[in-house]
């Protein structure tokens, strides 16, 4: 199956795939709308440790931990896709999915989908209604930098394989020289910013 | 647990306030900070462009992406406006700064204004004479009004000749090197690059209108206008603040202070004057210091009132009425958060909209007074130069009043406070010299003195508070090279000890025994960041002393913790000027290949000065040697 694979070392903390999410899975979907709406759901988040920054999202996995955990039986697998589906409307938020979620990707309050107004669990959908229509998740239609794609694994691990090799063999840079520079020393600029007191 | 409170300042007035703010869960600039991680790369970068709403484009710096905006324009011509921006921006705080002062001396001298008179008659005799203005037989506010005409025709003038006070006051060798510029540029290409400003106000609006969507496109020509630009400030607006300052409330001399949160006075009524103009500031001072408000203070239960600057206006009212200085930019919150202070009154610039809401977690008033700077839940109290004495009376009263509020169990004033000799304009630079810089040239010479950096400007909570500009400082003067300052840099090396006399115990041998004979330290405070334009004046002074030009001198510039549009202002006016200029932390302008050449190699052959990024404080050091050295064998030295 295709899935969204993360290559940090080129995310650049925009938040655009956060921000895509989010009116994605906004009822309005409307970017205007979403501003001040607390129910906003955002099923990606652009982590921040030290300088490095990870769109943190669900992997999909197959099986899913979360599935075989959830007393309720409200997470499915979409048959076409192959996305891990939390139903919100039969989310009893017990917190057993969260739990047992390895990558953290299982979030909890009140959103648009939940139903009495109550707290539930909410998480990414893989954006199975675009991928049906053959269109790409929001996220990864909103990255500009590449580090977020929708592929075959098999294609990405190729490719990288390539680019990897093509550095190590011939030399070339994967990341252009500023942007290598520019990572460099935001590095060290977190790195002196943790130094302790002389 | 580790402590966070170490890793955030070099200060330990500093350390002790951010571990009261940690256990008290005070928001601070530096909670604030670590909510905002991570931030945006492209904003980092330069490479968003937010100019017109066929955007907002990104130019992704990775290469997979899109490279040219909608409009076409790529990541080249992005990062350049942004830049060009952020120096109009700076400018223009700085130069309307200058504005408001060139005002006031012009109501002063038509007696408009009374409540501010022409203090410093030498210094405006001074300025008369290089500009040209007849003196002989005039009074002085006749003088006065012919001066401050002259600085508002830099503003609003039309025509296209260099503004007079640049003609007047930089160097003859810099001022030949820019015009010929201009004209080999315009042989070269057929293209107009202007490099001497024509109107301070026009080159911003002149940035304004070439960034506007769809016009220039051209990184370089980009670059220069904001050369231009930072120019008009350096030896305009800026110039004419600190110049015009001078004459309405005294060229500054040497003197002595204290500085850091220890200054604050327990049984007292402390109020803080923040921010960077010192129209009011001094004001406040003179009236706090009156025996009705001292009284009045008295009165109230206190032992009377205890006035302390931060920031510039700390750094204007430090250098001329010798007011104690609590702290710089990251100070800002700690001192409301010492439970001590009545009132912070705020003029303009790097005032952070967050004191608000902690004023209000305490008896603190914060009080905004311009038209500029206005922040929900501060208290705002009009500031006008016609009624300047009933403003400041009003603001020294509402400090007095707030302190039977205050919860003298939450009083905690760090006991750090260090002595500085500060006030070192120009003119007592020169005194201290016996009149000229010959003997400042000769010190250079003899290799005694290597060298002259000028540090300046900011803290940036990114950078461990003050760190950068202690440890750069130390470094430098160890190598017999002498720091001079302005800034929230130079309130750093005062609370860090470095401007005391004994600090020359510190310097190499050579800057020893200068500092011994001229009996100064080897760390001179020159002022506030407008008086960044009293180093330009001593640069030129020493430029036409040998008859040189600005960049053969073995001077280099830094803002090693910078944070606003007003340091890329300075940093590029410096580098318009002649001199090297250092910085850390890196400007946004790596998403393009093309203007970080032009600023740190190109600007080279054709400035003089360029740009160059270091982020540890021994290798800026190195670096700031070896180019000193380079300086230095061109100069046959």
């Amino acid at each position: 199956m295709r899935k969204i694979f993360v290559d940090y070392t080129r995310c650049v903390a925009c938040k655009g795939c956060e921000i895509a999410c989010a009116v994605e899975h906004h009822p309005s979907r409307s970017l205007a709308d979403l501003v001040g709406d607390g129910r906003t759901q955002v099923n990606v988040r652009v982590l921040a440790v030290e300088h490095e920054a990870f769109p943190v999202s669900c992997r999909h996995c197959d099986p899913a931990w979360c599935m075989a955990a959830c007393p309720a039986g409200a997470i499915s697998r979409d048959p076409v896709t192959g996305a891990v589906i939390l139903d919100q409307a039969r989310c009893k938020a017990c917190g057993m999915c969260a739990m047992v979620c390895p990558f953290d990707a299982i979030a909890f309050k009140v959103t648009h989908a939940s139903p009495g107004g109550r707290e539930t669990a909410f998480k990414c959908d893989l954006c199975s209604h675009r991928v049906r229509e053959g269109r790409l998740p929001a996220c990864v239609e909103a990255c500009h930098s590449g580090a977020l794609a929708f592929r075959e694994h098999e294609e990405v691990r190729r490719d990288r394989a390539t680019r990897n090799l093509r550095e190590y063999l011939l030399g070339e840079r994967a990341l252009p020289d500023t942007f290598a520079l520019y990572r460099e020393l935001r590095r060290k600029e977190f790195a002196r910013r943790g130094e302790p007191a002389p | 647990m580790e402590r966070k409170a170490p890793m955030r300042s070099a200060d330990p007035a500093g350390v002790e306030m951010l571990e009261i703010a940690e256990r008290d869960r005070l928001d601070s600039v530096w909670e604030r900070l670590e909510k905002q991680q991570p931030q945006c790369g492209y904003g980092q970068l330069g490479t968003c462009c937010r100019i017109c709403v066929m955007g907002p484009c990104r130019i992704d710096p990775v290469g997979d992406g899109p490279t040219r905006g909608v409009c076409g324009a790529t990541a080249d011509t992005i990062v350049a406006r942004n830049l060009t921006r952020m120096a109009a921006v700076g400018a223009s705080a700085h130069s309307d700064h200058g504005r408001k002062v060139a005002l006031t001396l012009k109501e002063v001298a038509e007696g408009t204004v009374t409540d501010y008179r022409i203090t410093d008659t030498e210094k405006l005799t001074a300025v008369a004479a290089k500009l040209g203005i007849a003196v002989e037989g005039r009074s002085f506010p006749d003088v006065a009004r012919d001066v401050a005409d002259a600085a508002l025709h830099c503003f609003g003038k039309q025509d296209d000749a260099p503004i007079a006070f640049l003609e007047a006051y930089m160097p003859a060798k810099r001022f030949e090197r820019l015009k010929k510029l201009e004209d080999d540029l315009l042989a070269s290409t057929g293209a107009r690059y202007g490099l001497l400003p024509r109107g301070i106000d026009r080159e911003s609006v002149d940035i304004l209108h070439r960034t506007h969507f769809g016009c220039d496109a051209d990184p370089l020509s980009l670059v220069l206008q904001s050369v231009r630009c930072s120019l008009a400030d350096g030896w305009g607006g800026s110039l004419i603040a600190t110049e015009l300052q001078d004459v309405l409330f005294g060229t500054p001399r040497v003197k002595t202070v204290r500085a850091n949160l220890g200054v604050l006075e327990e049984d007292m009524v402390n109020l803080i004057v923040h921010g960077h103009e010192p129209i009011l500031s001094e004001k406040v001072v003179e009236h706090a210091l009156s025996d009705e408000m001292q009284q009045r203070a008295r009165d109230k239960g206190a032992k009377g009132i205890n006035v302390a600057g931060l920031c510039c206006t700390g750094n204007e009212v430090l250098m001329r009425q010798g007011v104690n200085v609590a702290g710089n930019e990251l100070h800002s919150e700690l001192v409301i958060m010492t439970g001590a202070v009545e009132a912070m009154v705020v003029d303009v610039q790097c005032i952070y909209p967050a004191l608000a809401d902690l004023a209000a977690c305490y008896h603190t008033k914060l009080i905004t007074t311009s038209e500029q700077t206005k922040i929900p839940g501060a208290l705002h109290i009009q500031f006008e130069e016609h009624r300047a004495d009933a403003v400041a009376r009003r603001i020294v009263e509402t400090a007095i009043d707030a302190f039977e509020a205050r919860n003298r169990g939450r009083v905690y004033i760090p006991p750090h406070s260090e002595e500085a000799v500060v006030g070192f304009s120009v003119e007592e630079i020169l005194k201290a010299l016996g009149g000229t810089v010959a003997p400042l040239v000769k010190v250079i010479a003899d290799g005694a003195i290597k060298g002259v950096v000028g540090v300046v400007g900011c803290n940036n909570v990114k950078v461990r508070q003050d760190s950068f500009h202690r440890e750069l400082t130390a470094e430098l003067i160890a190598r017999d090279i002498l720091v001079i300052g302005t800034g929230c840099w130079a309130i750093a090396a005062a609370k860090a000890g470095l401007m005391q006399l004994s600090t020359r115990e510190q310097a190499g041998p050579g800057l020893k025994a200068v500092c011994e004979q001229l009996g100064i330290p080897p760390v001179i405070h020159m002022g506030s960041c407008v008086d960044c334009s009293r180093m330009l004046v001593l640069a030129g002074a020493l430029a036409d002393h040998l008859g040189v030009d600005v960049d053969a001198l073995p001077l280099v510039g830094s803002a090693p913790e910078w944070t606003t549009e007003k340091a890329v202002a300075i940093g590029t006016y410096f580098v318009g000027t002649g001199v090297p200029v250092h910085l850390w932390p890196v400007p946004p302008v790596l998403g393009s290949p093309a203007v970080t050449k032009i600023l740190t190699e190109d600007a080279k052959g054709v400035l003089g000065g360029y740009f160059f990024v270091e982020e540890d404080p021994k290798a800026a050091a190195d670096r700031m040697e070896a180019i000193i050295a380079e300086k230095r064998a061109g100069l046959g030295l």
